[in-house]
């Protein structure tokens, strides 16, 4: 119940803090909505069907919006040097990591949420092919990527904290970390947002979401068991 | 009983030695004021002896816990007031001490954040945020956060400076109404408080003691001396 509760507790703060200086979702709403601007006018969306490239367009958004967060998710512990008060507290350091990573997983799921609708207005075209009936496996994509993302950046952006070159070191460290997760989220999205029901694309769509899976539980669990190493000194 | 055991310390940083078999004890209830010139590694040694930082060589005992052995249940019993304040700028000053109380799993939170609120007098700021409190509102919320969970060993890396002499005097009153019952503690460049309020004196230069006696065996005019040829080699 205690882990639960600290667990809960740190979240809670993050939530109350970003609902009270909106850091981070104004920035990566913002930062999201510019992307889809600037594609709808460099691909001409409104001559051109872009549905082939949906999937690449929205995940090459995405990915820079959640880094654009994610830099962002330790700003508050480094003030003031809270992330020491933190790491004073009786507080399993895989606590202070899973609270972290869900946090950064709300708000970027959220943020997609909002874009999503809006990405399908400029990109995909009318009448839209993507089936009702997909939809599912279309947001279990996108929760799946999610939460490969916020194990991992949540993880580089711990270690991005300590350094002068913030900025830099997630995309550096997290892009390449983060390709087999983009890969097969561009898969998902993509076959599902352009309509195609055919078995051999479904089959990649399927085995897409379990390298999504067994992402997401390895480096969770991975990183879970090294974070104390990381956030030590 | 020893509630302070360090054996042989060294902690470097790169190349750069910082603290230089480091060796002390201190009892139980006591006052330990570590004195030295900027850089000389006593924020180093505060961070060691509060688990933030691990010792590249040596050993260190907390209540009887080896460091290594089981640091969280050290974390429960040690409080830091540090150089920074550990405040979260966007919650009030009572959702400080609730958040960090819950981390710390304190009974009946509600009341003893109430308790200390009144202690350090915000009680009629309590619903506001930190960030519209002045730096020694905030040093004074500092004090109630470091004593929500009753640590029974307090570190205390500099805490006078930055306070006004109001601050100074609540931290210096709640020094004293816990004084018995704790053991603490201190970095300080104030001579005159850290001589007064210690029960220990200890002068730290270039990651090594070269001065440590209990109060009754000081030669105030000799530990001046010591102190001052410390800090000015700082200058040098």
């Amino acid at each position: 119940m205690k882990p639960f509760k600290q667990f809960w507790v740190i979240l809670k703060k993050d939530i109350i803090m970003e609902m009270r200086t909106k850091e981070m979702l104004v920035s990566m709403l913002l930062f999201v909505m510019l992307t889809m601007i600037i594609f709808n006018y460099a691909f001409r969306a409104d001559r051109n069907d872009l549905t082939p490239f949906g999937g690449g367009l929205l995940w090459l958004a995405f990915i820079y919006t959640a880094f654009l967060g994610m830099n962002r998710s330790f700003v508050h512990e480094k003030d003031q040097g809270c992330l020491e008060g933190l790491l004073l507290s009786p507080v399993d350091r895989s606590i202070i990591y899973v609270s972290k990573m869900a946090g950064n997983l709300i708000f970027l799921s959220a943020v997609e949420f909002a874009a999503v609708p809006i990405f399908t207005m400029f990109f995909i075209s009318f009448p839209y092919y993507m089936h009702p009936d997909k939809l599912g496996i279309f947001l279990l994509g996108l929760v799946l990527s999610n939460i490969g993302i916020a194990a991992v950046g949540t993880f580089v952006a711990t270690l991005a904290v300590n350094t002068n070159r913030q900025d830099l070191l997630l995309p550096i460290l997290g892009l390449p970390l983060l390709m087999p997760v983009v890969a097969p989220a561009v898969i998902i999205s993509g076959t599902i947002m352009s309509g195609s029901t055919s078995k051999h694309e479904m089959e990649l769509v399927y085995e897409s979401l379990k390298i999504l899976a067994a992402y997401d539980i390895i480096f969770f669990v991975v990183i879970a068991m090294i974070y104390d190493f990381i956030l030590g000194e | 009983m020893n509630e302070i055991e360090a054996k042989n310390i060294c902690r470097s940083f790169g190349r750069r030695d910082v603290l230089k078999d480091v060796s002390f004890t201190l009892e139980k209830g006591g006052f330990l004021s570590i004195f030295g010139p900027n850089g000389a590694g006593k924020t180093t040694l505060v961070k060691i002896l509060s688990t933030l930082l691990s010792p590249s060589s040596g050993e260190v005992h907390i209540a009887g816990i080896k460091l290594d052995d089981d640091p969280t249940d050290i974390r429960k019993q040690i409080g830091l007031i540090s150089h920074q304040p550990l405040l979260y700028l966007d919650l009030s000053a009572y959702e400080n001490l609730i958040f960090y109380g819950t981390l710390y799993g304190v009974d009946d939170l509600e009341e003893r954040a109430e308790k200390l609120l009144e202690q350090v007098e915000l009680t009629h700021r309590r619903h506001d945020l930190v960030r519209t409190f002045s730096k020694g509102m905030q040093q004074r919320l500092t004090i109630a956060r470091s004593l929500i969970h009753g640590p029974s060993i307090l570190f205390l890396d500099e805490p006078h400076s930055g306070l006004d002499p109001h601050a100074m005097d609540i931290l210096d009153g709640l020094i004293e109404s816990i004084r018995a019952d704790h053991t603490f503690v201190m970095v300080t460049h104030n001579l005159r408080k850290g001589l007064d309020l210690g029960s220990a004196a200890m002068i730290i230069e270039d990651g090594r003691i070269i001065f440590h006696k209990g109060k009754q065996d000081i030669d105030e005019t000799e530990f001046e001396e010591v102190y001052r040829v410390a800090v000015r080699g700082e200058v040098q």
